[in-house]
Order: C-alpha cells, then sequence, then structure tokens
C-alpha cells in the first residue's frame, strides 16, 4: 500500500501544474512554447512529481543510472537546478532583446508617422 | 495582373550594402514597381543616405544592428500603416531578380497568402555546400516547427494583407526565415512555393554576415530554444 503524505501530494500537484501548463502550451501552438522548452520542463516537473510521490525509487533510479551514492543524485539534481536558473536567464535576455528590437522600430517607423 | 499596384510594396532590409543598394533599387523600378522600403539595419556606411537619395523611396534606419529578421519586420510593419495589400521582402544585397515578382503577384492573386521564392527548385548555379546547408535547414525547420518547404532560408516572399496581418514573428535574426514558416502553419495560411533565380556575385558570397556554417549552427540552436 503505497502511503503518501501531505508534503509529497503537495510537490507532486505543484510539479503536476507546472508541467500541464507546458502541456497546454505547447499544443496550443504558442510562441512561447518550443518543443525544445517543452521537453526540459516535461522531463524537469514529470521527474520531480514521479520523484514526490516515490521516494524510495530515487536511490533505485540512481543505482540504475550508475550514480550509486544518493548524494551524487542530490548533485545530479543541483545541476537540473542550475539548467532551469540558465533556462530563466535565456529567457530574460530573450525578452530584453525583443525589448530592443522594438524601441528600435518604433523609432524606425516614428519617420513613417511624421510624415 | 488584378492586384492594385500603388499599394503592393517591396520591402528590402539592408545592412552595410552602401555599394549595391541603388543598383538594386534601379532593377526594381525598371520591373515597373515604386513603392519600396529600404530597412537600413544598423549600417556602418552609406546605406540610408543612398537609399534617401533616390526619389520615392521610403528609407527607414534601425539605429542599432538587429539583425535581418527584425529589419524584414519593420518592413512589412511600415507597409501596413501604408494600407498595403501586398508585401514582397527582397535581399538588398542584388542576388534577387525582380522579373521573379511578377509570378509572385500572379500567385497571390491565385488566392495563396504566401508565396516562397524556392531556390531549390532552380538550382542552376547554386554551390553545392549550399544546396546541402539549405537541406539541412529544410530539415531542422520541418523537425522544429512542423511545416515542409523545400527552401526555409530564402528571403524572397510575397504576402497578401490576410497574411501580413497574421504573421507575428519575434525573432531578429535569420531565424525570422523559419518563424514565417511556423507562422504559416499556426495560421494555417494557403502558401506556395515557386522557382526564383539567384545571382550568386563575388560580392554577395563575400559578405562575412551572411549565413555560414557558424551562422546556421546559431540559428538552428536560436530555433530550438527561442520563443
Amino acid at each position: 500500500m503505497l502511503s503518501i503524505t501531505i508534503f509529497q501530494l503537495f510537490f507532486a500537484l505543484i510539479a503536476f501544474v507546472f508541467w500541464l501548463n507546458a502541456l497546454l502550451k505547447f499544443f496550443r501552438r504558442e510562441r512561447s512554447q518550443t518543443f525544445f522548452k517543452f521537453f526540459a520542463n516535461s522531463v524537469v516537473w514529470l521527474g520531480i512529481m514521479l520523484f514526490s510521490i516515490f521516494p524510495s525509487q530515487v536511490h533505485l533510479f540512481s543505482e540504475k543510472l550508475g550514480f550509486g551514492e544518493s548524494l551524487n543524485t542530490f548533485i545530479f539534481i543541483g545541476f537540473v537546478i542550475v539548467f532551469m536558473i540558465i533556462f530563466k536567464i535565456i529567457n530574460m535576455i530573450e525578452r530584453t532583446e525583443r525589448n530592443i528590437s522594438e524601441i528600435v522600430r518604433k523609432e524606425a517607423l516614428s519617420e513613417i508617422k511624421n510624415q | 495582373m488584378s492586384t492594385n499596384t500603388s499599394k503592393i510594396y517591396i520591402v528590402i532590409p539592408a545592412f552595410n550594402e552602401d555599394s549595391v543598394i541603388c543598383d538594386v533599387i534601379k532593377e526594381i523600378r525598371a520591373s515597373k514597381y515604386n513603392n519600396i522600403i529600404i530597412i537600413d539595419d544598423g549600417s556602418f556606411d552609406q546605406t540610408y543616405e543612398n537609399a534617401k537619395k533616390e526619389n520615392g523611396v521610403i528609407a527607414l534606419k534601425h539605429f542599432l544592428n538587429r539583425g535581418k529578421g527584425a529589419a524584414a519586420k519593420t518592413g512589412i510593419e511600415a507597409a501596413k500603416m501604408l494600407d498595403a495589400d501586398v508585401v514582397i521582402t527582397i535581399d538588398g544585397d542584388g542576388q534577387h531578380n525582380p522579373d521573379d515578382i511578377a509570378r509572385m503577384l500572379k500567385l497571390i492573386d491565385d488566392g495563396f497568402d504566401v508565396v516562397l521564392g524556392s531556390r531549390l527548385k532552380n538550382p542552376k548555379g547554386m554551390p553545392i555546400w549550399k544546396i546541402a546547408a539549405n537541406h539541412f535547414g529544410n530539415f531542422c525547420t520541418w523537425a522544429i516547427y512542423g511545416l515542409w518547404v523545400t527552401d526555409s532560408q530564402s528571403g524572397f516572399r510575397a504576402y497578401s494583407k490576410k497574411a501580413i496581418s497574421l504573421i507575428d514573428t519575434k525573432t531578429d535574426r535569420y531565424e525570422y526565415d523559419s518563424e514565417v514558416i511556423r507562422e504559416i502553419y499556426r495560421n494555417k495560411l494557403k502558401f506556395t512555393e515557386t522557382p526564383i533565380e539567384v545571382r550568386y556575385t563575388q560580392y554577395s558570397m563575400s559578405k562575412v554576415h551572411k549565413m555560414n556554417l557558424q551562422n546556421g549552427f546559431k540559428t538552428l540552436i536560436k530555433m530550438m530554444i527561442s520563443s
């Protein structure tokens, strides 16, 4: 019988909501969701969801992956978090680049408006 | 041709093309298209000044270099403001032949929303490595954006009024050309491809900012991660 604590359920639900959001964005073909982003989101959020519900499988998973010790699994998770942070930074840079282009465009088009 | 020629706009994104831009404008005019919008994408040379000297040309300038895609989008926005019925985008280095425009317009008149000029439908004179790179680009565009075309990186395209009102691109550089393909797919626009002549001159091949292997990989990565 699988026993789940309220914290496990909470984390699993949070992860599921984030993954569902990514899935909907992908199927709606929203511009902010490319295949790569959806894939990365699925790996991260589904991973968190599964490990929240089946924490004992983490050790088994790390053994299967060849990590052996659970400490290495934490290091692996650390890498995932760093990856997510990089992902966020890329998004921020993209937004900034887009804003710069919009400002440059507005300025260029003002010549037509002024005519 | 039923489209009112006074509402056909030719959009030319240009970056450091001062030595050829006047010839490109004259060649387009010789083909009887007079609504020409030049977008100087932050050139260091006299591209903007030379374009402005040509009578009747609408010359706009990006005060910063933002990329071919950003410049094309500015041109299309300008054409929308001028109530264009059809917009043709054409490269600023003179590699495209304006004589092909008439065939594109005919297809727009036939009811297509977008006409893509395809170099691979007429690869005469095209270097082998460019043909191979194009096939790879087409495959990546299909894998990422879901629509197969024979030349996903061509800048010579025609858009109907419906297409320019629906297509909404976000990317700025060479990935723009592929993003348009995604927009065609996303908005279910009716499109076709037509063979175009491309003149590979020493000038056009020597430009350092043109698509090369390094830029190709950068474009691919951006296509994968950018929104």
